[in-house]
């Protein structure tokens, strides 16, 4: 293997080493001290929120504890300064496997869905990063399940999301957990105009213990499917899912006989999507253990979801550590794309960490920051950027912290404090970050699509609430730009609205609403 | 020789007479034994599933081991029961019991819970959940009603059983599985009929377990004694056998009926989403014993001689895979009739000549047969939850047969693969078969 592995660097052609991004760990000096914690019920979960509460343009952390508690930060960074966190007791929670930002109630302050082994809760956010539990008042069933995934969108014409959770085992399962996944539930909204509630919750049967879910135009027809990523170690009979969601109509699973949908079995547990290949459609990254997936559509023209697994060939299989010395197959969790080195290429951040002791995996698993060059081939970085933590890592987010236009990083860990990495070293490449609002319903325009131009091509971004490992955020959207002056960027809405071709100015925050001037917004 | 239900009626009444139990007591002992040999088994079915380094041939090793503890667990305690020391390579003889009453089904326990929790000591967290769920549950329900001194003594011996078992199992060579069976370093052959890997996995860039011919055999003489004949002489010529082989797998795959891909799907077998071939078999017997309510003697002993034709049969059928070291069909069938074809199943990771799934499945039936009988009919609910209906079969050679033509149907093997794997197999089942289990 060596041997063919030689043959295929000799036979590569010359490409400039992607510029190694510099990441300092501030863990300690921000006050970060939150430990997912717990037994065998927290071997999956872990996640991390990130979003502005306060107002002031910079995101706050929620960190999940698992059997500990979880906690939310006060961003108190000062732009361009070392990362600073203040501990509140605002979100202090216990069993909470992961949470995601979302304002369910479009009232332009970020609420949070909170997952959790048990009840799962959506605390409306009030402003000033104080909330209230609204789960009862919303009419949202929390149920009592192990809840390991989330997906949010608003269905066409409706002013309530639709909430996806994916559940995990059944954990009173003792001697036999094998073959007892729980249903997924959708929550859509109650029926009616205006509505502020959410209906029954519709069970997603067949379920096979997801660890992530994707609301995704995976071929650009208008209307969302749901994908679902599961764990094949505890599933019967299971495989990689995708939903059809037509509005009004019950949910329906795409199936080899009549959608051509393709059997994936893998042990799945993220789902990270970007158009890596800038053929205009999202790509699908998928966690697992020892390889991960690559998903490309290979005919999108034919309608049917059939992907290409181009992993292998992008360098991006991710199947064991690169750094540390232990040889043993990788366990995989959240997977990120962005640009974290600003060169205008797609970057990959993978979480790794064993599942608790199984032996026969790596227990020495370093994350991965896998640099996008142009040939589509992903260079391993993570050990010379200074992220490659061999903590047992489940959540976490690519974001930037302190605003400076530099990607920093937040990673839970089990059984030990979560870690903070600010990006430090200078970079050539510029960027841009924006926001996008609207009116109405579905302020953070979740479901959105961004477009840039990269060269001769076009790169699409779906604005999204899920994905990952039960991590995720609402806020800034970076865009690294490599040397360009300036972004072209257009957003189509999620109502169909085809925004205007914009030139952002690099090295800027803009704002960007429909039918509007983008706004430069700058920190006070 | 098989057993017949009244032979076995009559055989398992009679062993605890001779411990000098009412027969009432016996009766109900018995079945609390076959109660735990069968809980137990449910669960390695699943360890199997669920742990990482088992694939086919690994654990068809271990169903061995598990069925010879088994068995000579009960062995100990029964002398209508034949040791198998002195029988398999390198088994020396069982230690005896202390002087003093044993519960049959407190051996029983203590050297499953024993040898189960040792070869797969690298399952997962949740497996080892379950081992100690099951561990005690089947010790409180063995247990029950049986005083403090003999259970001891019981523990006692049975875990002496299985100490004795894995320190043989420890020395056949296959103990030790890294990279979950992929050497970390291969170098592939240079003819044009060589294996080369099918898959985009990255650990599979190299064969599964090259080596593993090299283990020690349970029953069998060496792992080349049941070599196959040499496979159709390799040609890319069209209308050469070599070629009309290969055509016959892609024209098999592009004509497939909805009854074929089932019984492609049925038979797949997956490691890490299944049991394995071996564990399909082993859960077959698990069934009949249900239905049929066979005495735990009658188990132990199918399980011992099913799991030793099995494992022996992977030795063998891996000596000959390196052997001749034969491409799969997909990589044949791209590089010579249709760049962009793609088989129904995912293709093992290790070289075509001969079929694992065929071989292994033509030794299970073959010994099942010798056990059980000729056309003994049976249903397979092995894949009931994964969504297969059971499948009805009047006879282990019927089930065998249709194994091997499902890695046809599936696009992964050549028929010569299959039918010569079949013939293997019978040919190694018969020193399993030849394992006296009774005195």
């Amino acid at each position: 293997m060596r041997a063919a592995l030689l043959t295929i660097a000799l036979a590569a052609p010359a490409l400039a080493e992607p510029v190694v991004p510099t990441f300092r760990e501030e863990t300690e000096s921000a006050g970060i001290d939150t430990v997912f914690d717990g037994d065998w019920d927290y071997m999956v979960g872990g996640g991390v929120a990130t979003f502005d509460c306060s107002g002031d343009g910079f995101p706050e952390l929620f960190l999940s504890g698992g059997a500990g508690p979880s906690a939310l930060y006060l961003n108190r960074s000062a732009q361009g300064g070392a990362l600073a966190f203040q501990k509140t007791e605002a979100v202090t929670l216990d069993a909470v496997l992961g949470a995601y930002p979302l304002d369910i109630d479009s009232d332009g302050v970020r609420d949070l869905v909170v997952l959790r082994l048990g009840e799962n809760r959506l605390l409306r956010g009030l402003g000033a990063c104080r909330f209230e539990d609204m789960t009862q008042a919303w009419g949202f069933d929390g149920g009592d399940a192990w809840s390991t995934a989330f997906a949010a969108i608003w269905e066409r014409d409706q002013t309530w999301p639709t909430l996806a959770i994916g559940n995990y085992v059944d954990r009173k399962e003792e001697a036999f957990p094998w073959g007892s996944c729980t249903d997924n539930w959708l929550h859509r909204p109650e029926s009616g105009p205006e509505t502020q509630r959410f209906a029954p919750p519709i069970p997603l049967t067949p379920s096979h213990c997801a660890l992530s879910m994707l609301f995704t135009d995976w071929n650009r027809s208008g209307q969302p499917g749901l994908r679902v990523s599961n764990d094949r170690e505890y599933y019967k009979g299971g495989q990689e899912q995708m939903w059809h969601l037509e509005p009004g109509q019950p949910p329906r699973l795409y199936t080899e006989a009549e959608d051509g949908w393709k059997r994936l079995r893998i042990w799945g547990m993220g789902i990270a999507s970007a158009d890596v290949n800038l053929d205009g459609y999202p790509d699908y990254y998928l966690t697992s253990m020892a390889d991960n997936k690559l998903q490309v559509l290979k005919d999108p023209a034919s309608g049917k979801p059939d992907f290409a697994d181009i992993a292998f060939k992008s360098a991006l299989t991710a199947h064991r550590p690169y750094t540390g010395g232990d040889l043993r197959p990788s366990t995989a969790w959240h997977p990120q794309f962005a640009d974290v080195n600003n060169d205008g290429l797609l970057d990959l951040f993978v979480a790794k960490g064993n599942v608790a002791q199984m032996p026969d995996f790596a227990a020495k698993d370093p994350n991965n920051l896998l640099l996008g060059q142009p040939d589509g081939v992903f260079v391993e970085a993570g050990d010379r950027a200074g992220v490659a933590s061999f903590g047992i890592a489940r959540g976490a987010q690519l974001v930037d912290l302190n605003l400076d236009g530099l990607l920093d990083l937040a990673v839970v860990n089990r059984w030990e404090t979560a870690q903070l990495w600010r990006q430090t070293g200078a970079l050539d490449g510029g960027w841009v970050q924006v926001r996008l609002q609207q009116d109405g319903p579905n302020r953070d325009a979740i479901g959105s699509v961004i477009e840039i131009r990269r060269g001769d091509k076009v790169e699409r971004h779906e604005i999204a609430s899920g994905g990952g490992h039960v991590s995720g955020s609402v806020g800034w959207l970076h865009f690294g730009l490599g040397t360009s002056a300036a972004a072209e960027m257009r957003v189509l809405w999620p109502d169909g609205t085809e925004g205007d071709w914009l030139t952002l100015s690099a090295r800027s925050f803009q704002i960007l609403r429909p039918d509007q001037a983008p706004e430069t917004w700058t920190a006070e | 020789m098989p057993f017949h239900r009244r032979q076995v009626l009559g055989f398992t009444i009679a062993a605890p007479f001779a411990l000098g139990l009412q027969p009432a007591l016996a009766a109900n002992r018995a079945e609390v034994s076959r109660e735990v040999l069968l809980m137990w088994h449910k669960l390695i079915l699943e360890l199997v599933r669920h742990t990482a380094t088992y694939s086919p041939p690994v654990a068809a090793r271990a169903f061995a081991y598990i069925g010879i503890t088994a068995h000579e667990a009960l062995a100990t305690g029964n002398p209508a029961l034949r040791s198998l020391a002195g029988q398999l390579t390198d088994l020396s003889p069982l230690p005896p019991r202390a002087a003093g009453q044993h519960d049959e089904p407190c051996v029983l326990h203590a050297a499953l819970a024993a040898v189960v929790a040792s070869l797969f000591a690298n399952t997962g967290p949740t497996g080892q959940r379950a081992m100690t769920a099951m561990a005690r549950k089947m010790g409180e329900t063995a247990s029950d009603g049986i005083t403090g001194d003999a259970v001891a003594r019981s523990v006692a011996a049975g875990q002496a059983v299985a100490q004795h078992i894995l320190a043989w199992a420890a020395t056949d060579g296959g103990a030790v599985i890294e990279n979950m069976g992929f050497p970390m370093d291969y170098t592939p052959g240079t003819r044009p009929q060589d294996w080369v890997p099918t898959s985009l996995i990255r650990l599979q860039q190299a064969p599964l377990l090259p080596q593993w011919a090299q283990n020690r055999p349970f029953a069998l003489p060496s792992a080349d004694a049941c070599d196959a004949p040499p496979h159709p002489a390799y040609d890319e010529t069209p209308g050469s056998d070599f070629h009309a082989a290969a055509l016959e797998v892609r024209d098999t795959f592009t004509a497939l009926t909805d009854e074929q891909k089932l019984i492609a799907r049925f038979w797949s077998d997956d490691p890490m989403l299944t049991s394995t071939p071996a564990g399909h078999w082993i859960d077959i017997v698990l069934q009949i014993a249900d239905r049929d309510a066979l005495p735990v003697e009658v188990i132990s002993a199918t399980l011992a001689k099913l799991g030793v034709a099995q494992a022996d049969a992977f030795i063998s059928c891996w000596s000959t895979k390196f052997k001749y070291n034969l491409l799969r069909p997909v990589t044949y069938i791209k590089r010579h009739i249709d760049p962009a074809w793609e088989p129904l199943l995912i293709t093992p990771p290790h070289p075509e000549y001969t079929s694992g799934h065929s071989t292994q499945s033509g030794a299970a039936a073959a010994v099942l047969t010798f056990s059980l009988g000729e056309n003994f009919a049976f249903d397979d609910a092995t894949h009931v939850a994964e969504g297969f209906a059971p499948r009805s079969f009047p006879s282990f050679t019927a089930a065998a047969e249709e194994a091997a033509l499902s890695r046809l149907y599936g696009g992964i093997h050549y028929r010569f693969g299959n039918e010569a794997g079949l013939d293997q197999g019978r040919a190694v089942a018969a020193y399993a078969a030849a394992l006296r289990t009774e005195a």
